[in-house]
């Protein structure tokens, strides 16, 4: 059974873009965001597996998702005190990133996992192609990572953990659903394209949204700048009384 | 009448609903969603709440929203019209955001429930907040504050509010302070600056506070003038929240008080660093409170009334609400024990029930458990799938039996009831210890809370016999009901309460009485027989980054990823298996910490 189940070992395609991750992991403060980036990723999807053991009725899955769970928080530690090591030598100093959230989102995603609503199969395969996914990069990130032992000692150690989860999923699929273990991988492979397809599809429309709004921002917004900022001037600082009429209506949005 | 109250979209979103003018249930959508701060649509809260009264969507008379969106759309647009050109980069991002989703609220509303766009109605955040704050306080008669960092475009307001004998409600408000001017976008601003999260750790702000000294008060002064008319204004060029998304301080913030921390690097109050840090905090926490106080101390001279209501987040601040109390005038302070975001959702229903239907007031049970209950059968059957030991007690027996727990030194998970509404744990979905030494805290921040070991924690005590412990001046009671003020420890029982006495000798206690939570309150009877001190270490049942857990699951899981060595669930109790406790979440951490 050991010699069947998957090895870590980048795909086609992570290979074809080692020298792409060799030059992102080259820089220091690249380094830095990245691992940062990561250590949220892992630390995300702890809290998806927690909530995962939560949910199942099957004690045996209930005890690895828990397991896995802990690993991924470990992971997200693990990360991020390289990140703050590293911070620490960066030659730009420490940047402590984003801190308002006065713009915050309000919602979730679009490829947020709904683990509430999957099956443990699902859940299985869709742990099963995650991690085997994270392996396969991971694989590459240590070969590329020979310039600084201490944060390919991180991946090695994260590797090694990857591994166990890669496996254990499948093993796992296998027994809760013997007969369609290999279609909910599938499924679930689908379902990984789609979700990437919604992130490249976000991604472009945001930027290209983004673009359309910042040629707005300065090509019509100036005049209305300039009479906001004239009013702004006139304004009086201090109190500003209420009418008892302001707000008596529920029925208006503004 | 069925009102269902909805805040979102911020941070903390909720849900709540009133029939026929009583809340009858209302939860946080992160206790479900298991997102901390979730501010999604609270889909999940608003099925809980509707499956709890048995009612389906179109039998609502009304849907609530907390806020107006195209209000807020305005000030979002105004201010990067007046940032122009330097929010250039915010714009697209506040657009997107705004447009997206938030200011189309009535048609997500109703394409959610399926409820006509008619029934959605619309409060004012502040009017929300001091709904909040007001419609459940039990007085007939207050003055109300309202402060947080922003709503539409209100960031402090103040008015008052009446029960008429006829069962009429009026809530007004005066006047209002703006954006970009305001005391919660400042408190903000230095939690950034510390190395906090923004809109969650504010609280730790107040907890460092203590460690320093408010020698930065002039600097900090510096950023906040008061305006002739006894309001007070933000010196803009210190901050750069109204211009940008990417930093709330400005570079000239930075030459006041030197180089930011780094959220990166543990606090470490022996250097000079470290202190200089704790004299930020300190220093702009009695700004905060200065102001406040002068603020409702004005309120109080205007008004001529004995009791304030204070909502919005700034009446998270317990320090702040202790010295509200000593100084303003008012001889009662009444915070909800939601006074953020989420309480907001309970706020809006209720406003719409007594002001704009017009229904007559309501007495409401003055007590924070709003949400789901928990089952005491699910966490013995999980516990028994895995081979923990799990003892269902006669509630007698249970409640002598986690005494003895408590005094052999154990740490306890205490769930029972309804969860409690609001950021505090009151009883219901609480973490027990005893609250004698030094050594219990350093266990629980280490091996159980793993946080930031400048962070206090609370105590919970018989109402009855509080004063023997704390010193509460008059009126402290009622702010201690929610935990929502910080008093002192006396002196002599500072040696025998080292866990949850603060470095200045303080404590943000929970005073109980034996009817909002007649469990806990007959537990710290019977801890107080064994030990001859009736108090008990009350800090909330989560770990680090995780909601307040809710159902009996959570509180397993978080049990067994943890050092509690006591899980009860109602009337179930249970401990580890031996081979259980070996390896926890935070062993596997603390090794790892260790090797990085």
């Amino acid at each position: 059974m050991d010699s069947a189940r998957p090895k870590e070992r980048p795909t086609a395609f992570d290979r074809m873009l080692a020298p792409v991750h060799r030059w992102i992991w080259s820089d220091t403060d690249r380094r830095v965001q990245k691992l940062l980036r990561f250590s949220e990723t892992e630390t995300d999807g702890g809290r998806d597996i927690l909530r995962a053991a939560e949910v199942t009725s099957d004690p045996l899955l209930r005890r690895l998702y828990l397991e896995h769970a802990i690993d991924e928080f470990r992971h997200g530690v693990l990360f991020r005190h390289r990140a703050a090591a590293l911070l620490k030598v960066s030659p730009s100093g420490s940047n402590p990133g984003f801190q308002g959230d006065w713009l915050a989102p309000g919602g979730h995603g679009l490829d947020d996992l709904q683990v509430d609503g999957e099956s443990d199969s699902d859940m299985l395969a869709f742990l099963h192609l995650s991690e085997k996914a994270a392996a396969s990069r991971f694989t590459i990130y240590r070969e590329v990572m020979r310039h600084d032992p201490p944060t390919r000692a991180v991946f090695e150690e994260i590797l090694h953990d990857e591994t166990f989860h890669m496996n254990y999923t499948l093993t796992q699929l296998a027994r809760v659903e013997p007969e369609r273990h290999r279609r909910h991988l599938w499924r679930a492979r689908l379902s990984r394209i789609w979700k990437a397809y919604l992130r490249l599809a976000t991604g472009v429309a945001g930027i290209l949204g983004s673009m359309l709004l910042t040629i707005q921002y300065f090509v019509l917004l100036p005049p209305f700048a300039w009479l906001a900022k004239r009013a702004a001037r006139r304004e009086p600082s201090g109190w500003t009384m209420v009418s008892p009429g302001q707000s008596a209506s529920l029925d208006r949005q503004y | 009448m069925k009102i269902l109250g909805i805040s979102a979209h911020y941070h903390d979103s909720a849900a709540a609903l009133v029939v026929d003018g009583v809340p009858v249930c209302a939860v946080q959508e992160e206790r479900l969603s298991r997102h901390k701060g979730d501010a999604a649509f609270p889909l999940l809260a608003i099925e809980s709440c509707l499956q709890h009264a048995g009612i389906a969507p179109d039998e609502l008379d009304a849907v609530v929203f907390y806020e107006r969106p195209m209000l807020k759309f305005d000030r979002i647009l105004t201010c990067a019209l007046r940032a122009f050109p330097q929010s250039w980069r915010a714009f697209p991002k506040a657009m997107k955001n705004s447009l997206g989703e938030k200011v189309w609220m009535r048609g997500i509303i109703s394409s959610y429930l399926g409820v006509p766009g008619r029934k959605v109605l619309f409060t004012e955040h502040h009017q929300s907040h001091a709904a909040a704050a007001f419609l459940t306080a039990p007085t007939r008669r207050a003055a109300i504050m309202t402060a947080d960092a922003v709503g539409e475009w209100a960031t402090l307001s103040v008015g008052d509010g009446e029960r008429l004998l006829n069962g009429a409600t009026i809530i007004r408000r005066f006047r209002e302070i703006r954006f970009p001017h305001s005391l919660g976008m400042l408190y903000s601003t230095f939690t950034a600056y510390l190395g906090f999260k923004v809109n969650e750790d504010e609280y730790k702000v107040m907890g460092l506070a203590a460690y320093g000294q408010p020698k930065l008060v002039e600097q900090v002064r510096k950023l906040i003038r008061r305006t002739p008319d006894g309001a007070f204004a933000l010196d803009l060029n210190y901050f750069e929240f109204h211009t940008t998304a990417e930093r709330s301080y400005s570079s000239r913030f930075i030459e006041l008080f030197g180089p930011p921390r780094n959220p990166y690097e543990p606090i470490d109050l022996d250097t000079a660093e470290g202190q200089r840090f704790a004299d930020c905090a300190a220093s702009v926490q009695r700004v905060l409170e200065d102001t406040i106080v002068e603020l409702a101390q004005a309120l109080h001279q205007e008004t001529g009334l004995t009791d304030l209501c204070f909502g919005g987040g700034v009446a998270l601040n317990g320090v702040a609400n202790a010295r509200l109390l000593a100084e303003s005038g008012f001889e009662r302070i009444f915070v909800p024990s939601a006074p953020g975001d989420a309480g907001c959702a309970i706020g809006a229903a209720l406003y719409c029930d007594r002001v704009h239907f017009g229904n007559s007031d309501r007495d409401l049970p003055d007590h924070p458990f709003w949400g789901p209950s928990v089952d005491g059968s699910e966490l013995a059957r999980l516990a028994r799938e895995d081979g923990h030991y799990a003892v269902e007690f006669q509630d007698g027996a249970l409640i002598d039996q986690v005494a003895d727990d408590l005094a052999a030194g154990h740490i306890v998970g205490w769930m029972e009831g309804a969860l409690e509404f609001g950021p505090r744990a009151l009883g219901h979905r609480s973490i027990l210890a005893a609250p004698h030494t030094a050594e219990m805290r350093d266990r629980l921040n280490r091996e159980i809370k793993y946080r930031e070991p400048f962070r206090p924690f609370a105590p919970v005590v018989p109402i009855e016999t509080a004063a023997r412990y704390f010193d509460i001046p008059p009126g402290g009671t009622r702010l201690a009901r929610f935990m929502s003020g910080v008093f002192p420890v006396r002196r002599e029982w500072r040696s025998r309460l080292q866990a949850i006495t603060h470095v200045d000798g303080t404590a943000r206690l929970q005073a109980l009485e034996p009817t909002m939570a007649p469990r806990l309150h007959a537990l710290l009877e019977a801890y107080g027989r064994r030990t001859g001190i009736p108090v008990l270490l009350n800090t909330s049942f989560n770990l680090a980054g995780e909601p307040i857990v809710n159902r009996a699951v959570e509180g397993y899981s978080a049990f067994l990823r943890c050092k509690i060595d006591v899980l009860v669930a109602g009337g179930t109790r249970v401990i580890k298996r031996p081979s259980a406790t070996a390896r926890t979440q935070v062993d596997k951490l603390k090794i790892r910490e260790e090797v990085a």
